[in-house]
C-alpha cells in the first residue's frame, strides 16, 4: 500500500509541475 | 525494483517530450498497479527468499499473471492501446514499450520467479537473473537509473524552457529536483524495507 501511495504522490506532484513546462503537444488523433 | 522504473520513465521523457510524464510514470508501474489488487485478493503472492540477508529485494514474487512474459505483453498492449486513444499512435507505442520495460528491468533483478505463460501454464522454466541476491549491485543499478533519468530529464526540460524564452527555467529545475528527490526517496524506502 505504501508503494501505491508513493506512486500516486510521484505522479501527482511531479506530473503537475512537469505539465506546466512548454513541452511539445502529442500528435492529434485523426 | 521500484525507483529504477521511475528513473527509466524520466529518461524516456527526455527523448519523447510530447508524452506526458505522469503517463510515463504510470506506464512504468502499470504491471505493479495491476499486481496490487491480485495480491490483496491472494491471487498473486509473495514469500521471503531463504537466502535474503535484508529487506531489500528479499522476496520471491509469485505474480504468475501480471509478471509472466505473456501477461506483461498483454498488459502493455492494453496500456498502449488506451494511451493511443488519448495521445496518438506514437505516444501509444512509447507508453506500451515503457510498460513492458517494467518486465525487462524486473527480469534483471528477480530470483527466477517470472513465468513465461500467463498463470504459469505448463510450468515452463521461470525467469530472472537474480541481481537481488547482490543487493549492492541491484541498488547501484537503480541508483544509476534514477540519476541518469533525472539528469536526462533536467537537460531536456531546461532546453525546452530556454527555447520558450527562459521564463520556465525555474520550473524545469524544480521538476527535475522533484524527480531526483522522489526517486532517491523511493530507493531509500525500498532499501529500508518500508515499501515491502
Amino acid at each position: 500500500m505504501a508503494y501505491l501511495i508513493e506512486l500516486f504522490l510521484f505522479i501527482v506532484v511531479v506530473g503537475i509541475v512537469d505539465a506546466g513546462l512548454p513541452w511539445p503537444r502529442p500528435e492529434k488523433r485523426q | 525494483m521500484i525507483a529504477g522504473h521511475f528513473g527509466l520513465a524520466a529518461g524516456v521523457k527526455a527523448k519523447e517530450p510530447a508524452v506526458p510524464l505522469w503517463a510515463l510514470m504510470l506506464a512504468t508501474s502499470w504491471l505493479d498497479v495491476v499486481f496490487v489488487p491480485l495480491f490483496l485478493t491472494g491471487v498473486e503472492t509473495i514469500e521471503k527468499a531463504p537466502d535474503a540477508t535484508g529487506p531489500y529485494g528479499a522476496d520471491i514474487i509469485h505474480a504468475n499473471y501480471t509478471h509472466s512474459l505473456f501477461g506483461a505483453i498483454v498488459l502493455s498492449l492494453v496500456f498502449g492501446f488506451v494511451a493511443r486513444r488519448f495521445w496518438g499512435d506514437r505516444a501509444g507505442v512509447v507508453l506500451g514499450l515503457v510498460a513492458f520495460s517494467h518486465w525487462v528491468l524486473d527480469l534483471l533483478v528477480h530470483r527466477g520467479d517470472l513465468p513465461i505463460l500467463i498463470g504459469n501454464v505448463g510450468h515452463l522454466p521461470t525467469l530472472g537473473f537474480g541481481l537481488w541476491r547482490y543487493p549492492a549491485v541491484s541498488a547501484t543499478l537503480e541508483l544509476l537509473l534514477v540519476l541518469g533519468g533525472a539528469w536526462l530529464y533536467w537537460r531536456a526540460a531546461r532546453a525546452t524552457a530556454e527555447a520558450a524564452g527562459g521564463a520556465q527555467r525555474a520550473r524545469a529545475d524544480l521538476s527535475a529536483a522533484l524527480i531526483l528527490i522522489f526517486g532517491l526517496g523511493t530507493l531509500a524506502a525500498d532499501l529500508s524495507g518500508f515499501l515491502s
